[in-house]
């Protein structure tokens, strides 16, 4: 509301002080770390390593065109592991005091046999490079800038359509310091910022017809961010799929020639192929890609990379979370299965080496091998060619969440907007879509890939096993055969001609 | 093991300092949530050990209250220090908020009385050994490759326990504690047929008392019948069939309308409930009713994230839906009452939620009669996404399971969805089973839909 709006500019800063002066820095120094190692190693175990964090939040909120909360926080730790063959003790603690930390290295030593002479380590420094120098810490940037944001949004939105009923917006950073020793002697340093600004809008049509939309962006990125992806931008687009929706008829139901619109749409990949490469699925034999390296897993169009170097990515690590450089990863080369994502423990096992994807939410959970940024390589066709060539079809535009089972490989993922696909163009929006299929077998369906290639705009994240990591994710505009689509309108399209073979 | 454990009543006096410098800094009312844990959690792999963890966690979230405008900040670093820096963040914190009248916390006359001991620890559960947790661990993981030669390999396999503490204190003098604790474990075995597909089963018992845990034999049997049982799992041609949903697919299904229960969105219109209240929105024999007082039970609480005195109170009475679900917050700006159902942790404001919601079936029928009226239909044991859309009440998921034919469940399915819009949904429920499950917040009996879309094929 243009009132709230006034309100909030003509406040006063709040004074000096009472923002972070500086950015954060990890409790611990190296050798205090050393002196840990130390005792983690103290009943054999062959591996120890001690992680500190700490991380400064802070988060805005808005909702009826005012900021309904402003919060801030400080979340401190130390994790420590102590890894003996493929048995791994670990102990946290957030109490920072060295009796407490001493007291977490012993628990996590417990894991190895008997006690023993441990042996010293001297940590030497990894070199690391950077994929997201920030100039101004996010920690350190004064609430009103970021309240500013929100309001800026707020307004577009509600000025964009007069039907559009609702407006909320956020605004979520954090500045994450970390620390990683180990008793291979590789000490590592990071500083990781991360900010996203979202809108979700409500549109009212007639005979009281609501559909939402939702837009936002963010990523690595300092505030300066916000100036190329302007946050009126990004609330109209929330409120352009809300009111794009309006008139929805239901989705046709069953399997049928899909077209993804580039984007957010790579949680595509996250889902159908990227979680089933991590390596800890792999080694335990749950993934059905397992022993699959070398073998065609996917059509010849498909190339997938895993890169945890992308400038300013959300995914994007200088360092993972064991203190190894980020990489960049062909996973998947023309449908050719190249390789895995490894953590330091699942490399050890399995004779690899790390690929700097061993990830973890914070010091409370021990890392394991994750995606950073999935993108699949653009093809040649322009969006337009790919879309004339359908006669009958689905075109996805936006998305929402996804899932997968490991092991059969089935995913779901949600369209927040889509259309019918009539002899080349759209026509009418359709409601209440879900896409499933079965990784492998929808990749071999991909027919057509865009030049296209965008990465999604930066506020993704994704969980497994309780730990949530943020990621990154792009896709060009592809074509897929046969993808089922999940809806309530039956009927309504010719059958699909050939049933597809199952897990070929 | 003590780790963790502090002296009864510190955490509530810690609470109750920080909201007195909060007071004497200038807010205007204030709160503090404090907790301290302890965890302990075991996973075995191939008969050993594969990850032992134990940690203790603590920390405390201030919410102010100054000039109307909502300010908060959190630690988990409980120093001197770090606790004035707490104070002068959240009062900092509030003058980039607006101000609203909505902001205020219930003053002392709204609490009722504490009611009472509600058993959310056990001693047991307190005193639970890593040797105990390991056994059982191990025990599953055993019995689950005894079940078929079929089980080759576990995702996971575990067993964990938390013990914590729990303080409030506020401006408007409440002030108050408790312990809780559950013990949990959970087995995901993965089955492989002769063609090398695989299908992972899962299962999990998580309770505040260790004498109602479900045996690790028991756990371990269950999930690995659950992956045998899909090998070989396909679609089915799209269709529109009676769906059933298992226990925790039935419990999944309630908890996604937690949602649309949210008074906030309500009020905002953005719930697909909003204007319902009094009216019909499922079938006579169903009720829902969220119950904070429940012995033993996982949601359990004396008192909500704002200190309100928990209860237990009818959402949806015999198919007419009764009441929203409110926080205080959204209870004034609503002009209704709080239901006493915040969540809270100490690193977020509160959050409408629910304690134990209850899915309760007046009419129950034996579940496996549910199965057997229905001549062609689909049995859902697990599903994929989230779904739900509060908003329009449009839902599809992803799903898995049996296809029942002539009222046998049969061969397995997946790469299928589910679709439907909610309030057709609930109004279509035409057969609730006599299996209430009891684990988890949300409790509810094999549930039947009387038609909704499936594609698959």
């Amino acid at each position: 509301m243009p009132t709230a709006a006034r309100a909030t500019r003509s406040r006063p800063r709040p004074p000096p002080g009472l923002v972070a002066p500086v950015a954060p820095r990890a409790p611990l120094d190296p050798r205090t770390i050393e002196r840990l190692l130390s005792l983690a190693m103290a009943r054999g175990a062959d591996f120890a390593e001690v992680y500190a964090e700490r991380t400064e939040r802070t988060a805005v909120s808005l909702e009826d065109g005012k900021i309904k909360s402003s919060q801030a926080g400080i979340d401190q730790g130390v994790g420590i592991r102590a890894v003996s063959g493929a048995k791994v003790g670990y102990a946290y603690s957030d109490d920072l005091d060295l009796p407490a930390l001493e007291r977490a290295a012993e628990t996590a030593a417990h894991i190895a046999g008997a006690p023993r002479e441990s042996p010293a380590t001297a940590l030497r420094r990894v070199a690391a490079p950077t994929h997201y120098r920030v100039l101004e810490p996010l920690a350190t940037v004064d609430i009103a800038r970021k309240v500013e944001l929100v309001l800026r949004g707020d307004r577009a939105a509600r000025r964009f359509d007069a039907r559009i009923a609702q407006v909320s917006g956020a605004y979520a950073d954090q500045t994450r310091a970390i620390s990683v020793g180990n008793t291979e002697g590789h000490f590592a340093e990071d500083v990781q910022d991360l900010c996203r600004l979202h809108f979700q809008v409500v549109a009212v049509g007639k005979g009281g017809e609501r559909r939402t939309g939702f837009y936002g962006g963010g990523g690595r990125v300092d505030l300066r961010f916000y100036e190329s992806f302007s946050p009126e931008k990004a609330a109209e687009e929330a409120a352009r799929q809300a009111i794009a929706t309006l008139g929805a008829v239901d989705a046709p139901a069953g399997p049928q020639t899909v077209v993804l619109g580039p984007g957010w749409s790579g949680i595509l990949l996250h889902e159908a192929i990227g979680h089933g490469l991590e390596a800890d699925f792999i080694r335990k034999g749950t993934s059905l890609f397992t022993g699959k390296v070398g073998q065609k897993v996917a059509s010849e169009l498909v190339t997938v990379i895993d890169d945890g170097t992308v400038a300013g990515g959300r995914g994007s690590v200088n360092v993972d979370d064991e203190g190894v450089p980020g990489e960049r990863k062909i996973l998947i080369e023309n449908g050719v299965l190249r390789g895995y994502m490894f953590d330091r423990l699942n490399a050890k096992l399995m004779g690899g080496r790390s690929t700097g994807s061993g990830r973890r939410e914070s010091y409370r959970s021990t890392p394991m091998p994750r995606m950073t940024n999935t993108f699949l390589a653009p093809g040649d066709e322009t969006p337009d060619e790919i879309l004339r060539g359908v006669s009958k079809g689905l075109y996805c535009a936006h998305f929402g969440g996804g899932q997968v089972d490991i092991s059969n490989g089935s995913f779901v993922f949600e369209v927040a907007e889509a259309y019918l696909i009539e002899n080349g163009k759209l026509g009418r929006p359709v409601k209440n879509a879900t896409l499933i299929g079965v990784g492998p077998e929808v990749l071999k369906n991909v027919t057509h890939v865009g030049c296209d290639p965008t990465p999604d705009p930066g506020i993704g994240s994704c969980g497994k096993d309780g730990q949530l990591v943020q990621v990154g994710v792009g896709l060009p505009t592809v074509r897929i055969e046969e993808l089922t689509v999940g809806g309530t309108a039956l009927g309504k399209r010719p059958k699909a001609a050939a049933s597809n073979r199952r897990r070929a | 093991m003590a780790t963790g454990r502090i002296p009864k009543g510190e955490l509530r006096r810690l609470a109750e300092r920080v909201v007195e410098r909060a007071k004497r800094r200038g807010a205007r009312q204030a709160d503090a949530f404090a907790e301290v844990s302890r965890e302990s959690s075991v996973r075995v792999r191939d008969g050993e050990v594969e990850e032992l963890s134990q940690a203790t966690g603590k920390g405390i979230g201030l919410r102010v209250v100054a000039a109307g405008r909502l300010g908060f900040a959190y630690t988990s670093d409980l120093s001197g220090g770090a606790l004035e820096t707490l104070v002068d963040r959240a009062l900092a914190l509030a003058k980039a908020s607006a101000p609203d009248e909505a902001n205020r916390l219930p003053n002392a006359r709204a609490l009722a009385a504490r009611n009472g001991p509600q058993e959310l620890l056990d001693p047991a559960v307190e005193a639970l050994s890593t040797d105990w947790k390991i056994d059982a661990a191990k025990t599953m993981e055993r019995v689950g490759r005894g079940v078929d030669a079929h089980v080759k390999a576990f995702e996971s396999v575990g067993a964990s326990d938390v013990a914590g503490e729990v303080a409030i204190a506020t401006s408007e003098g409440i002030s108050d504690e408790y312990r809780h604790g559950y013990v949990a474990l959970y087995s995901a075995p993965v089955a492989q047929d002769d063609a090398g597909g695989l299908q992972t089963g899962y299962w999990v018992d998580y309770r505040r008392f260790l004498a109602d845990l479900e045996t690790p034999e028991a756990v371990g049997r269950r999930a690995a019948e659950r992956a045998v049982r899909m090998l070989g799992a396909r679609k089915v041609e799209s269709c529109r069939v009676p769906v059933v949903l298992d226990p925790l697919m039935a419990a999944s299904f309630f908890g996604g309308l937690v949602a649309a229960l949210n008074g906030n969105l309500v009020r905002k219109k953005a719930s697909f409930l909003a204007g319902r209240v009094g009216e019909r929105i499922a079938p006579v024999d169903l009720s829902l009713v969220d119950d904070g007082l429940l012995s033993r039970g996982l949601g359990s609480r004396p008192f909500d994230g704002e200190g309100l005195a928990t209860r237990r109170q009818s959402l949806v009475e015999r198919g007419v839906l009764r009441c929203y679900l409110y926080d205080c917050h959204a209870a004034q700006k609503a002009k209704a009452k709080s239901t006493a159902t915040a969540s809270r942790g100490y690193q977020s404001l509160p959050a409408i939620g629910t304690t134990n919601l209850m899915a309760v079936a007046h009419a129950p029928v034996p579940a496996a009669e549910i199965v057997r009226g229905v001549s062609r239909g689909l049995y859902v044991t697990s599903m994929l996404g989230h779904g739900a859309d509060p908003v329009t009440g449009d839902y599809s998921r992803g799903a898995a399971g049996l296809l029942i034919e002539g009222g046998e469940l049969s061969r397995p399915v997946q790469e299928v969805t589910v679709a439907g819009n909610l309030l057709e949904m609930l109004a279509g429920i035409d057969a609730m089973g006599d299996d209430l499950d009891f684990r988890g917040q949300v409790r509810a009996p094999t549930i039947r839909f009387r038609e909704l879309t499936v594609s698959g094929a």
